[in-house]
């Protein structure tokens, strides 16, 4: 036992004795069962090792390959092939002509350090570091890879070259694992114990993007259409796939590693609690409209708590700047792009707290809560069918009389036409719409006769001001018109906001 | 946990029994404290909805603006073509015209005052023309002195004109069957028809109309 050493680079003296485990093992073995010959030209021609297996072997990619190191895998190629060993240094470090250096586990990082990894387990650590510096909490994965059009431009001479070739040969149609697909078979394994978590198409997704840099780029171009000159020849039934054409040198690929995370959704119920606040971000010409808005001063709260990129505000229909939202609150969403975090419950409340108890208390949140990926759908069907309560303080020209409260209060169920009002028929089209007053109540003030407070529930999507006005008597009945007076609303509350049949 | 369950193991019925019995009698007692707290809570919302909504009442003036009077600016043009004239726009902040008879207009002053209003004026029916969508499709353009209806009192006629140029988005088709709207109400259900100017337009049209106050002057009007 102690006679058996690792084969080291370089090292293919007693290789049979050598192999200290079982995957070792089984790619030596694959490495002698490939056609010699065009592993051989392979070689020559510069494909890096892992690209000999992917293109030559019958069997599918193994993982193996992952854990053998780059000389080890040629000393082991070259052995089968019976080809010259070259000097293995300068082969191996050389940028493969087809993957560019994906499957070498070479690439530049940002800032065009080097980085070159024995083997799938040295590489993944270095991604890991870069995953661990994005500062995801995460506990599964999803692994994209995405690579230079080069490489697949290139990966296609290359099989051409081969097809020519060796066009009586079995493995040259046999179908090849693409560079990228390779890289995942080779990497995610070692990732999944470096990071220390499972894969699956989860909500958390690591993408490694491979580019060349911008002056290869001009080069590779250029090279694009050589070859497509070359695979006219070819096609024109000219063989003449020259090695000369592979003899482009490539730098390595810059690598960067990015995560990005499903949006995550919260909900609740806000408050509106002042006149002078706009439910999102309003802005004309620079200027913003009211104080502030309810979507910044939720999100502006939750965003910082995910740790997340950018923040989206969904509410369940809206008010305007200067109609107050109060009693029920408002149903909403807010939807939180790359969060690294998920806040607790606990912390939830402390942020409701927050905005609360905040200085100034334009906006108010109840019922805050984590609702996961994929409830935005939700939300949605309730919004067609919601009813909505308002208090409305009115005035009317004349005084107002015992009966016409009763009068107002016996209308149920009442039916009303509107035409799109004057102030947004600039934006809308122009329509008559038919819409339910399911019924009123009306409290009187005190000290005055002119003016009361109009408690209604309306189907969604009336215009309550209009209502009460009259809009030039484009909406008709109005509360001016039940009256037979002159009637205008001097504001507006909403008091309940009902979703779906609740 | 362990400790528990060793304790189970060595008796587990009076366990059980024990058990039973102190959980029941307090539930209940939750229970009613939980329903009466809500009721309470429910109570105590509903009082700060009620003293939210009067809270934000303040000084309630005798007789508040009207909705006209605060989202529009009042415009006029008087003798328009002809003497006595004298029509209204009513501009809302959003750019759209409300167009109608100022108090002034010649019609008014016949006895009876007006009793026919026939939109089919010009080339078409301005009545007949249905806009439609958010660009405003079909909508007729108008120059300012487009003929936009005619108005008849018992003893003559007279042409009401667009008095911007725009699109005519839609006429007043309650006052074919109560043309006396325009007698008891014209500033208001009244009202003629709703143009939309380009804004480039407007600024050069708003040069030919008078404010308010210039129109009250004009017309020693004291309203
Ligand atoms: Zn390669």
């Amino acid at each position: 036992m102690s006679d058996e050493t690792k084969p080291s680079a370089g090292d293919s003296s007693g290789l049979s004795n050598g192999l200290v485990s079982d995957s070792d093992r089984r790619v030596y073995q694959a490495a002698q069962s490939l056609h010699s010959s065009s592993v051989k030209d392979l070689l020559s021609l510069g494909v890096c090792e892992r690209c000999v297996f992917r293109l030559v072997s019958v069997e599918p990619f193994d993982s193996d390959l992952s854990s053998v190191s780059a000389s080890t895998l040629r000393s082991w190629l070259e052995e089968a092939s019976a080809a010259a060993a070259a000097s293995s240094e300068s082969s191996c470090s050389r940028v493969c002509i087809v993957c560019l250096g994906v499957l070498q586990f070479v690439f530049s990082d940002a800032k065009q350090t080097l980085a070159r990894s024995e083997c799938g387990s040295d590489y993944a650590a270095r991604v890991t570091e870069l995953v661990k510096r994005e500062g995801h909490e995460f506990d599964s994965f999803g692994l994209e890879v995405s690579v230079p059009s080069t490489v697949v431009e290139n990966e296609r001479a290359v099989l051409l070259y081969l097809k020519g070739k060796y066009e009586t040969e079995g493995w040259v149609q046999s179908e090849k694992i693409s560079v990228k697909d390779a890289l995942k078979v080779l990497v995610l394994d070692p990732l999944k114990a470096s990071l220390g978590a499972k894969s699956d198409s989860s909500s958390f997704h690591i993408r490694l993007t491979y580019s060349m840099t911008s002056d290869e780029v001009q080069d590779a171009s250029e090279t694009t259409h050589e070859r497509k000159k070359r695979k006219t020849d070819e096609e024109n039934g000219s063989t003449s796939m020259s090695e000369n054409s592979f003899e482009k040198v490539y730098e390595p690929c810059i690598l960067s590693v990015n995560c990005n995370k499903m949006p995550i959704f919260f909900s609740g119920r806000y408050f509106k609690y002042s006149r002078n606040v706009s439910q999102t971000r309003w802005i004309i010409d620079d200027e913003r409209m009211g104080e502030a808005s309810v979507e910044e001063l939720i999100g502006g709260n939750i965003l910082p708590a995910c740790l997340g990129d950018s923040y989206k505000f969904h509410a369940a229909g809206r008010e305007d700047i200067d109609v107050r939202m109060l009693g029920s609150g408002r149903p909403f969403l807010i939807e939180v792009q790359n969060s690294r975090k998920c806040p607790s419950q606990q912390s939830l409340m402390e942020i409701e707290e927050k905005i609360n108890n905040s200085e100034k208390k334009l906006v108010g949140v109840k019922d805050l809560k984590f609702i996961g990926s994929q409830c935005w759908a939700m939300m949605r069907e309730g919004e067609a069918e919601k009813q909505k309560q308002y208090a409305a303080l009115v005035w009317i020209a004349r005084p107002l009389e015992e009966k016409d409260i009763n009068s107002i209060s016996s209308l149920i169920e009442l039916k009303i036409l509107q035409k799109t009002p004057v102030r947004v028929l600039h934006r809308r089209s122009p329509l008559e719409r038919e819409r339910t007053i399911h019924w009123m109540k009306v409290e009187k003030i005190k000290g005055s006769s002119h003016y009361f407070l109009l408690h209604l529930c309306t189907q969604a999507g009336t215009y309550i001001k209009e209502f009460v006005h009259g809009d030039l008597g484009r909406t008709s009945p109005s509360m001016g018109s039940i009256l037979g007076c002159r009637a205008e609303i001097i504001q507006l509350d909403v008091t309940d906001v009902k979703m779906g049949d609740s | 946990m362990e400790i528990q369950t060793a304790e189970v193991a060595n008796n587990p019925e009076t366990e059980d029994t024990i058990e039973s019995t102190k959980q029941n009698q307090p539930e209940e007692e939750v229970e009613h404290c939980y329903e009466q707290k809500q009721a309470l809570e429910e109570e105590e919302e509903e009082d700060e909805l009620r003293s939210m909504l009067l809270s934000d009442i303040g000084e309630l003036p005798l007789s508040p603006p009207s909705a006209t009077q605060v989202n529009f600016v009042s415009y006029f043009i008087t003798d328009f073509t002809k003497p006595g004239h004298d029509q209204y726009i009513y501009r809302h902040a959003n750019g759209l015209c409300v167009i109608g008879l100022a108090p002034t207009h010649v019609a008014f002053k016949d006895e009876g005052g007006i009793t026919n209003i026939d939109f089919n004026v010009g080339k078409s029916d301005r009545s007949v023309l249905k806009v439609s969508g958010k660009r405003k499709k079909n909508a007729m353009r108008s120059e300012s002195n487009t003929a936009l209806c005619k108005v008849s009192t018992a003893k003559d006629s007279y042409i009401v004109r667009c008095c911007v140029k725009g699109s005519l988005l839609e006429v007043n088709e309650r006052l074919i069957n109560q043309p006396q709207l325009l007698n008891s109400s014209a500033d208001r259900e009244g009202y003629i028809a709703i143009i939309m100017p380009r804004p480039a337009d407007w600024t050069k049209n708003k040069e030919s109309l008078i404010t308010l106050e210039e129109y009250k002057e004009k017309k020693e009007l004291s309203l």
